[in-house]
């Protein structure tokens, strides 16, 4: 942990990460702070103000009814974190369940459990994401709960993938002589040894998350107006292209900061937890 | 002298065991894509309200929604409503599309051969830069070309297609207009409609100019598209060629004296060729769902408009049709990329049993 | 320096670099092959013996963070004043290799046949697919393989253990190199295959004259192998010596509790063997050298 720490803390590529996502996460926690137009993260309008290019009063510009573009991005980084966590809190425990049970009981439950997790893995991400926004309201709800429905098979592969080969190692067989529960065996023996690949992929997935919910309401599915979101910033000012280019550019940029710092650090992360 | 040794086991018949392999890769894909069906029913039925009504629409007499509903098949149980929708899936009849009142078959056959030209081609350039990119940057290992790489296939997989899309238009269609900006092929050409593959159609119509209008338009676009997956495939190359680095029969090769260029080359990259390209396989489904942004951005006339305006207007049987199409095609290429494996990968095209 | 050695290693020092600071794994190591002599570097893994292989391959030298001092002559020119290219260009034609698991080092993706084309370019580059491939079943004859035309169309999985490391031993000889060197060969492979592997290494190395440095773990092994016998302990030799001499009369503690790990058939059970002893750390022995 201690050495996990250290190398985090002494690579500068992970030290940019870790510059980036606490500049975003201190940027959601503190909008109604530091947004010049807390306000503009609402259905305001200010037509003698609209379509401002970047400058003194609105340092990235205004949209065509008059927000402050930096003030929604602020905003919009809440909105996009806290969906995020939501997705990251109930995904992967689902998965890691049902990689468990399938990998290390194994037999009729893997079959079975696996197959499903196979289906929804033979559907392309965004696309099943779609689908199940089709049937519902678009709302910010729906749109965890489609995010998710997506999530968890990656989870139960993963841990599916790493119980199978544990399941064969000493420690296990040693656990099962003595008469551990499968229960035991499964949450105390053998999950600790999935913790470094899952949190590893968490880090990565908070940028994952953040570009999948961003792209659903980039098509108009995901989080709606007047709810301040990355996605649907990028959509509406894609009619205003080239000459109002900040409408698209710094929301866009926004996702690409955020996202690469998250990547940045599950990536040092990786080499650190899982050196092979 | 120790007795000469003639242990040996082998396989005269690499065909058989790829063709055997392929059979087998088909029918459980067929499984996979019965419980496909059934998840995208199950999903299309949870939907609140009543899809009589919805088709109809709110002005509908009563009399009416109750006849919709009996020829939906709405009022028996869901697994009869299951096995009738099965009967049609079985004819490759996917229903009528309420948004357009033409058989969804019709529908997805019209737009999707735009959607796969554009991730086709990206699939390309994610293989064909990806690869090399991956394994330029294993054989410079923790030299700046990799510190270079790696930190550039890291951004491109940080920010969704639609943001790559929005910033190619600026820099290469607006402040240097170097390629259009919308569309498939320039207004003033008309080609005959073949495959639907335009880049095709062309060359069949023997109509080179035309071929390079369509070129010319695509390109942008499925950069843009593949932006992400050639970053993606350029890490996991690099990962799995680092891997292979590791191996003793690299070290043998080093041992002899070979040259890092055959090194890098026969027995780093071709080795880690056969966990990456599995892997890349999958990237392909990424592609598939990608396309729906950039096809926005690019006003591209493929399935996007019309998967984004059946999901809006709650077309079910579109809705249905659009996923499960998508799916098999996904599901498809996937099954070419395992052949490829099986070709690289010795193991597999000699094994007795496919294993 | 005697003009008939292919081999002389004086003061090597090797030591590893990294964040932490520098760790010195060789101490000053000496150790002398003659031409067509058979020597042994025996000790326990972490003793130093493979890297010590690997610098007289010349391969250790390149590894970023790794410093190597003191001399390493192959027939009387230093290795440290060549250049990396002259370095390759003794490796696979004047000095060769054998490693620990054979089905491991063939790479896993081309036939044997190119994998003997391969090598045989090192010597001639331009020599044909055929012509390398009639010389390599020549070979594989030699390590009595029968079916030769087969094994060289198949792929190592295809191959077991044994008939891998008969491919490998003709791979490291087909081009006729000046020194041979063996890294734990066979290791990885059943007690019985591996003697009768070992047996096959002992024949064509005297038949072709080829020196030879045989790195091992086990002094049993090297028995029937060495003329002479170097032990290593912790990056030190510890105890040097013509192979009769070491087994007859071992002086060094280390040597000694070396020996006593050797299984015997007439049992007595296992002797009891001190991990670490202040005494494995006296000063070397050097047994005299026995003229002929």
């Amino acid at each position: 942990m201690r050495r996990t720490v250290a190398i985090l803390t002494g690579n500068p590529l992970s030290l940019l990460g870790m510059g980036l996502v606490s500049f975003v996460i201190l940027a959601a926690a503190l909008a109604d702070v530091i947004a010049p137009y807390p306000g503009h993260a609402g259905a305001v309008v200010d037509f003698a103000n609209a379509n401002r290019p970047p400058g003194a009063d609105y340092w990235l510009g205004t949209d065509v009814v008059g927000r402050d573009v930096l003030s929604r991005i602020l905003y919009a980084y809440r909105v996009a974190l806290g969906l995020g966590l939501v997705v990251l809190s109930i995904a992967p425990p689902i998965g890691v369940a049902v990689g468990l049970m399938a990998g290390y009981i194994g037999g009729w439950t893997d079959y079975v459990l696996m197959r499903i997790t196979e289906v929804f893995l033979s559907i392309p991400p965004l696309v099943l994401a779609l689908a199940i926004m089709g049937v519902m309201e678009p709302t910010l709800l729906n749109a965890m709960l489609a995010v998710t429905a997506m999530w968890w098979p990656w989870y139960a592969r993963l841990v599916y993938n790493i119980t199978r080969g544990e399941k064969v190692e000493g420690y296990v067989l040693a656990a099962e002589i003595i008469g551990a529960s499968k229960a035991h065996v499964m949450f105390r023996e053998i999950l600790p040894n999935c913790v470094p690949a899952i949190v590893t992929k968490m880090t990565l997935d908070v940028g994952f998350v953040i570009i999948i919910a961003s792209s659903l309401s980039f098509l108009g599915l995901g989080v709606q107006a007047p709810t301040p979101d990355l996605g649907s910033m990028v959509s509406e000012g894609t009619r205003y292209l080239p000459d109002s280019w900040w409408l698209t550019v710094f929301p866009g940029l926004a996702i690409l900061v955020a996202v690469f710092g998250f990547n940045l650090i599950g990536d040092v992360l990786r080499d650190v937890l899982e050196p092979d | 002298m120790p007795p000469p040794e003639t242990a040996f086991t082998g396989n005269d018949r690499p065909v058989v065991t790829i063709l055997s392999r392929l059979l087998r890769r088909l029918v459980s894909t067929l499984l996979v894509l019965f419980g496909v069906s059934l998840l995208i029913f199950l999903i299309a039925r949870v939907i609140p309200g009543d899809p009589a009504r919805i088709a109809l629409g709110p002005r509908a007499s009563e009399e009416q929604v109750e006849a919709m509903r009996e020829t939906l098949h709405l009022n028996e149980p869901i697994i009869v409503q299951y096995a009738f929708f099965l009967g049609d899936l079985l004819r490759a009849d996917l229903g009528i599309s309420l948004y357009s009142n033409r058989p969804v078959m019709t529908d997805i056959a019209e737009y999707l051969p735009a959607t796969l030209e554009l991730v086709f081609l990206a699939g390309f350039l994610m293989v064909s830069l990806g690869l090399p990119l991956g394994a330029l940057s294993a054989r410079y290992r923790d030299r700046w070309p990799d510190d270079l790489i790696r930190l550039l296939t890291l951004l491109s997989v940080s920010a969704p297609s639609f943001v790559w899309a929005v910033g190619m238009v600026l820099a290469f269609s607006f402040a240097i207009p170097l390629f259009p900006i919308a569309g498939r092929i320039s207004e003033t050409i008309d080609i005959q409609v073949v495959t639907g593959f335009l880049l095709v159609d062309t060359i069949v119509a023997g109509r080179p100019d035309a071929f390079v209008s369509a070129l010319h338009h695509v390109i942008l676009p499925a950069f843009a598209l593949s932006l992400s997956g050639i970053g993606q495939a350029a890490r996991l190359t690099r990962t799995n060629m680092i891997a292979t680095y590791e191996q003793p029969h690299v070290e043998m090769a080093r041992a002899y004296g070979f040259s890092e260029r055959d090194i890098s080359r026969r027995y780093a990259f071709k080795p880690s060729l056969i966990p990456s390209l599995t892997v890349i396989g999958l990237d392909f489904a990424a592609l598939l769902g990608n396309a729906f942004l950039v096809e926005v951005i690019f006003a591209w006339p493929g399935i996007s408009r019309y998967g984004v305006g059946v999901i809006l207007q709650k077309d079910l049987n579109a809705i249905v049709g659009t996923v499960l199409i998508i799916s098999a095609t996904f599901l498809i290429a996937n099954i070419v990329v395992d052949l490829l494996v099986s070709v690289i990968n010795p193991r597999i095209r000699l094994s007795e049993h496919g294993k | 320096m005697p003009a008939d050695r292919i081999l002389e290693v004086c003061d090597l020092r090797l030591a590893f670099r990294n964040w932490a600071g520098t760790t010195e794994v060789l101490h000053g190591i000496d150790l002398a092959i003659a031409k067509g002599e058979r020597v042994a570097l025996v000790g326990e893994s972490g003793s130093g013996k493979s890297v010590t292989s690997r610098i007289v391959l010349g391969t250790m030298q390149d590894v970023p963070g790794v410093q190597v001092a003191g001399k390493v002559r192959f027939d009387g020119t230093d290795l440290a004043e060549m250049t990396f290219k002259e370095r390759r260009r003794l490796r696979g034609r004047e000095i060769s290799m054998i490693f620990q698991d054979p089905t491991m080092a063939l790479n896993p993706v081309f036939r044997i046949g190119a994998l003997f084309h391969e090598v045989q370019k090192r010597r001639d580059p331009t020599i044909r697919r055929d012509a390398a491939c009639a010389r390599a079943a020549e070979i594989l004859r030699e390590v009595a393989i029968e079916d030769a035309e087969r094994v060289l169309d198949s792929y190592a999985f295809q191959l077991s253990g044994g008939m891998n490391q008969r491919v490998m031993i003709g791979m490291a000889l087909i081009n006729r190199p000046r020194l041979l060197l063996a890294d734990e060969p066979g290791t990885a492979l059943d007690v019985t295959v591996q003697s009768q592997t070992l047996e096959l290494m002992r024949h064509m190395v005297a038949q072709y004259g080829t020196s030879l440095l045989f790195v091992s773990h086990n002094l049993g092994t090297v028995r029937e192998f060495a003329d002479r016998i170097y032990v290593m302990y912790r990056g030190n030799i510890v105890e040097r010596g013509p192979t009769a001499a070491i087994f007859n009369n071992p002086r060094h503690p280390y040597t000694r509790a070396l020996l006593a790990a050797i299984p015997r058939l007439t049992g007595g059970g296992i002797p009891e063997i001190a991990e670490r002893s202040e005494a494995f750390l006296e000063p070397m022995f050097i047994h005299p050298e026995v003229t002929e």
